[in-house]
């Protein structure tokens, strides 16, 4: 079951496990530049107010509500990052319950670049597996590296769906989630060290005109690591799935009343602030490798090239030298660092 | 004495007991009231105060705002628009669940529909 509070979408499975509960929200953030450099993490400026498209059922386009689910507003150029947590932003040693998480953009597979389908792949592997995996900034092109999530107007032919499918049909992203089965939980559950605990905190202190599709931004140094598991301990009769469409913030108003979040920061307005990137101290951990069909894709910017367009202005390179490393594996009670 | 008034002396008074910034000249000035109103309020020598005041006293205090409000007969007005917009389903869905214990109306949940794609 999905629930949506507090612009987070909680999946809870109370008839697997009454610990089997995974919070995905939508954080807001500035654009990377895209110059060829590998970023580290940007921070989270918040949530993206996420609302039921049932509640706005005359001012959304039909196809919205046939494929039921949330939506935000986001600005064109803005960015996300898909933040994975329990019951806060913090994963708890005793109750932190595996789920096996599918993220597609336009249906394009944010993992491996292939069509969405609502099963779980081990090979290659097509999802993520949180609590490990923290957070999603993009597409895994490469080893270690993603390219940013940024908003593009569906039908321009920068998101990923449309330079693969060369369709511009769905937009937006979707998410399936799977518990891990009951019995393999309490197998871990036992095996589990007690000062293994791990926060990651990313805040700073404080209808086809109106959809929008996710395009490749800039670079970004992030693994998508591989599944720890054996596949046999994923419930793949129990799963939850959600459309969570993306609304231009011009239009936002206009279906629901309410004002859109503020235009965000840019990079470099954020950098010559001094204020922190991050970077998550990973190397003992394995990662995927980037799916075939992304290391084809080509960013706005080069794409804005071919075209002859500028879509993107202000992407000029910034320094990124005040970086704060995030470490998992923290003992319990020590001071918590975070992405802020 | 009312319910209200003695409810946020006790609770007010056990919080002063582990820190002494909750008497009721600090609590007072910190909600924006005079110290003696709000000794007024908690002896029920006035009425409760208005609904912004109870829930900035809630948040002082760590109460449930709603559940200080309905203390001081008082419903929050964000709940009582929500009835307004439509009254006939919101009162007959309140009169059919008036009875049933905690467990069944939590369970109640909006889900997010999914659809398809």
């Amino acid at each position: 079951m999905i629930e949506l509070k507090k612009d987070t979408l909680v999946f809870s499975f109370p008839e697997v496990h009454p610990d089997a509960v995974l919070r995905v929200s939508f954080q807001r953030t500035f654009r990377i530049p895209d110059d060829g450099k590998n970023y580290p993490l940007p921070p989270g400026f918040g949530n993206f107010p996420l609302r039921h498209v049932d509640d706005f059922a005359e001012r959304v386009p039909e196809s919205w509500l046939e494929r039921g689910g949330v939506m935000f507003p986001m600005y064109q150029s803005e960015a996300l990052w898909l933040l994975f947590s329990d019951r806060g932003v913090h994963w708890r040693t005793e109750s932190h319950y595996p789920f096996a998480v599918k993220v597609a953009a336009g249906k394009i597979n944010a993992v491996t670049g292939k069509p969405w389908d609502d099963g779980l792949n081990r090979r290659p592997q097509d999802y993520l597996v949180t609590p490990r995996q923290p957070w999603l900034d993009g597409f895994c092109v490469k080893k270690g590296v993603i390219r940013q999530f940024v908003a593009m107007p569906l039908g321009a032919g920068y998101s990923a769906e449309e330079q693969l499918t060369g369709a511009a049909e769905y937009g937006g992203l979707q998410i399936v989630a799977y518990p891990m089965k009951r019995e393999a939980y309490e197998r871990f559950k036992r095996g589990v060290e007690h000062a293994d605990s791990f926060t990651a905190l990313r805040a700073v202190p404080t209808a086809a005109k109106f959809s929008l599709g996710l395009a490749p931004g800039g670079r970004m140094k992030q693994k998508i690591y591989d599944d720890q598991f054996e596949f046999e301990d994923w419930d793949l009769e129990h799963s939850s799935r959600c459309f969570v469409h993306t609304v231009n913030s011009l239009v936002w108003r206009q279906i629901t009343g309410e004002a859109p979040p503020t235009v965000p920061l840019t990079a470099k307005q954020y950098d010559k602030a001094g204020l922190p990137w991050f970077d998550l101290y990973d190397d003992g951990v394995q990662a995927l490798e980037g799916g075939e069909a992304l290391k084809g894709l080509k960013s706005v910017k080069e794409l804005g090239e071919e075209k002859g367009d500028v879509p993107l202005p202000e992407n000029e390179s910034v320094a990124a030298e005040n970086v704060k490393m995030l470490r998992h594996g923290l003992k319990k009670d020590q001071v918590r660092e975070g992405r802020f | 004495m009312s319910a209200f008034g003695d409810f946020v002396r006790e609770v007010r008074e056990a919080l002063r007991q582990e820190d002494s910034r909750y008497s009721v000249r600090q609590v007072a000035g910190r909600i924006g009231v005079q110290p003696s109103y709000l000794s007024k309020v908690e002896r029920g020598d006035v009425g409760p105060p208005s609904e912004a005041t109870i829930v900035k006293l809630a948040e002082e205090l760590g109460e449930d705002p709603d559940v200080m409000l309905a203390l001081a007969g008082k419903v929050s007005s964000d709940l009582l628009e929500v009835i307004r917009k439509r009254p006939r389903l919101f009162a007959e869905l309140i009169r059919e669940m008036k009875d049933m214990p905690d467990r069944a109306v939590l369970r109640l949940v909006r889900e997010v529909r999914d659809g398809d794609w």
